[in-house]
């Protein structure tokens, strides 16, 4: 992560509104240098937009963008230390891979000759030697991105940005590619913002994450910190596969946990501070979850709802088994697949979902 | 069962269609051609074959100034249409959607509005205009643009972009509708200024438009009788020649002549460009292909 502290990308109370449409309301962003960060989050939340602004190809509404420290408003893309990769669609089709990557030295008024060591250099590192006579239509997709890349780093931005560089991509391919990226940004070690609105790809690149939702942002934190503990309901949601029972607090004890009334039952979630009262949530992990018999009782340290199972779905790797709780709400609960065991229970079986206190999460907004 | 491209009476006799419509579109030309070398010229008893009328263009003083006359309004046409065209494209691509009607209407409006209604409102509009130009200038005493509306080769000029920016315009934007926009803002990302990403990126694709825009210009200037001869004042021009012989003498043998010549000229320079870019197309596909062949690995 940023070891230095240095902050390349700061970006204050920036807004951007298409007409009647708020695309962006005032976020604030640091971003240290050397970093991985990722935009993540749910179609037409603002990661594009929130990209474009600091790449210079979209006027804030308000807000500033500070990159290493200069404010960059009034600068065009071409005079600001970005480079950006797009989707798709963006490679120059009437010129070779050669004339692509080569194009941005070019206009610096670069030779040929040094222009073809940098070539070189580029290519071998997305891995594309001997493609530099080729025209794009005769990369496929996943090269063609590596060809965006090459072009973007081969003129060695302080900054790459890169709007979902592996949404066209198929799932074998984006899992490589991602792994392809991280290592890439160890090795040149300049800051990536990284947009997607794929979890899993996030996860594997990211040294922290950004959740933009609605035009906000929701939380930011470490890749792990924002998929095992997070702050907010939505983050909840959006990561990973959680189970969120709403409700309001009943309760606050002086052991550190708080006691939520969620209608059908009371829980308690470890929680430092909290009012009786309040509208409150309580998110567990799927995975955090596990299912016993109705007549079983549960551990001390565990907390239980009733249920009634409806039916199991196998998923390869992880098994999925549904429940339905008294006030109609489902409930899931996945675990690693065991393939000898016939099923422990049938459709209709009055059953218990368990999990332990300290696996809760309770989210207040 | 036989599919369509197995059945090759179904595909010569498309073909023989094509050749017929185009044998029916083309028989005033061959007839033209054919009466340019009679000895006696249009409507004689007698057909004899010459090629003197081609040797004597030349020499015919009226013809070849109104030839000149005519690539000379052309050229300047293409000039300025070209680049407005092109300009009013690019803006129109950048518009939101109500700017986009206006631009659309506006541009579009000069096809439908009748050739002869057209050239008289511009007849009118222009000797207004003349005459308010030489009040100022005796007003003022500067008579530096005194005459610039007085009919002559400028309103002529102007007449005649009005008339062919909307084909400009439309034939430029069609070919503008297949270019992502993200090309020109990663060549801006590469460090490209505005102008430098539209000259390397996009016009290179939008080329062909632009070119095709250019021939047609200059057809339709060839070819406008109405708005030209309204507006140009004194000179001829190669229509307004050969429509006055028509209409009072008789086509000379010289103006079959020349029209052969310029049907001829225009087939073929049209007929090699296609050919050229057919040819040009295979080959560099043909050497795209070999040089992608040696890679090994991929
Ligand atoms: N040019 C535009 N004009 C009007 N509204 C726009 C424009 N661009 C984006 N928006 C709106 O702004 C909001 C945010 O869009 P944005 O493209 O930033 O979302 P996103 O997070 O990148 O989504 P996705 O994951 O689907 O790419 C959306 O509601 C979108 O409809
Ligand atoms: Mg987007």
């Amino acid at each position: 992560m940023n070891e230095t502290k240095d902050i390349a990308i700061e970006v204050v109370g920036l807004s951007k509104s298409y007409g009647p449409v708020r695309a962006l309301r005032s976020v604030d962003i640091a971003i240290g240098r050397n970093e991985y960060f990722v935009l993540l989050g749910p179609s037409g939340g603002g990661k594009t937009t929130l990209l474009r602004m600091i790449g210079g190809f979209t006027k804030p509404t308000a807000g500033r963008i500070l990159l290493h420290g200069v404010d960059v408003a009034h600068l065009p893309p071409d005079k600001r230390p970005t480079c950006m990769v797009f989707q798709s669609y963006a490679l120059f089709p009437h010129m070779t891979v050669a004339g692509n990557v080569g194009y941005g030295l070019k206009l610096k008024g670069m030779s040929k000759a040094e222009i073809q060591v940098r070539l070189d250099a580029v290519l071998e590192m997305v891995g594309l030697n001997g493609y530099q006579a080729r025209m794009p239509w005769e990369l496929s997709g996943g090269q063609q991105q590596r060809v965006q890349l090459a072009r973007a780093l081969v003129l060695e931005p302080e900054i790459l940005l890169l709007d979902e560089p592996l949404a066209a991509l198929d799932e074998q391919l984006r899992k490589d590619m991602c792994i392809w990226l991280k290592h890439l940004q160890e090795r040149v070690g300049i800051t990536f913002i990284h947009v997607t609105h794929n979890q899993e790809e996030a996860m594997s690149v990211a040294d922290r994450i950004a959740l933009i939702a609605d035009g906000e942002l929701v939380e930011c934190g470490d890749a792990r910190q924002v998929y095992r503990t997070p702050a907010r309901r939505f983050t909840a949601s959006f990561m990973g596969e959680s189970n969120l029972l709403d409700g309001t607090v009943a309760e606050v004890s002086g052991d550190g946990t708080v006691t939520v009334d969620v209608g059908i039952a009371r829980v308690a979630v470890p929680s430092a501070d909290a009012t009786a009262g309040i509208q409150a949530a309580v998110s567990v992990r799927s995975e955090a979850m596990r299912l016993i018999p109705r007549d079983q009782a549960q551990g001390a340290d565990e907390q239980a709802l009733d249920a009634i199972y409806q039916e199991e779905i196998y998923l390869g790797l992880m098994t999925r088994q549904i429940m339905a709780l008294p006030n109609g709400q489902t409930i899931s609960v996945r675990s690693v697949s065991d393939d000898d065991e016939a099923p422990a229970f049938q459709a209709g079986d009055a059953v218990r979902v368990v999990w332990k206190t300290a696996a809760g999460r309770l989210h207040l907004s | 069962m036989q599919d369509d491209y197995a059945n090759i009476w179904g595909i010569r006799l498309q073909w023989a269609y094509l050749l017929a419509v185009v044998f029916v579109l083309m028989v005033p030309v061959f007839y033209n051609l054919y009466i340019s070398f009679n000895e006696f010229g249009f409507g004689a008893a007698r057909y004899e074959f010459t090629l003197d009328w081609y040797g004597v263009i030349f020499t015919d003083r009226l013809l070849t100034g109104a030839m000149g006359w005519t690539l000379a309004l052309a050229l300047v046409t293409v000039v300025f249409v070209v680049p407005m065209g092109l300009l009013t494209a690019k803006l129109f691509k950048q518009a939101g959607r109500r700017l986009k009607l206006t631009v659309v209407a506006v541009m579009l409006l000069p096809l439908f509005v009748p050739a002869d209604i057209f050239a008289s409102a511009l007849l009118v509009f222009f000797k207004q205009l003349n005459r308010i130009f030489q009040t100022v200038a005796e007003m003022t005493g500067i008579g530096a643009f005194e005459t610039w509306f007085e009919l002559g080769f400028m309103t002529a000029v102007i007449g005649l972009i009005i008339y062919t920016i909307p084909y400009v315009f439309i034939v430029i934007l069609i070919t503008m509708g297949r270019y992502r926009a993200e090309q020109t803002e990663a060549a801006r990302s590469c460090g490209a200024t505005a102008w430098r990403a539209f000259w390397d990126v996009e016009f290179p694709q939008i080329r062909a438009g632009v070119f095709s825009s250019c021939a047609f210009t200059v057809i339709l200037a060839f070819n406008e009788y109405v708005r030209t001869s309204t507006l140009k004042g004194g000179f001829d021009t190669f229509t307004s020649v050969l429509v006055s012989q028509m209409l009072n003498i008789g086509m000379s043998e010289q103006s079959y002549a020349m029209g052969g010549l310029i049907s001829a000229v225009a087939i073929t320079v049209i007929g090699s460009i296609i050919v050229f870019t057919l040819v040009r197309t295979d080959r560099l596909q043909r050497i795209e292909r070999a040089k992608a062949q040696p890679v090994g690995a991929d």
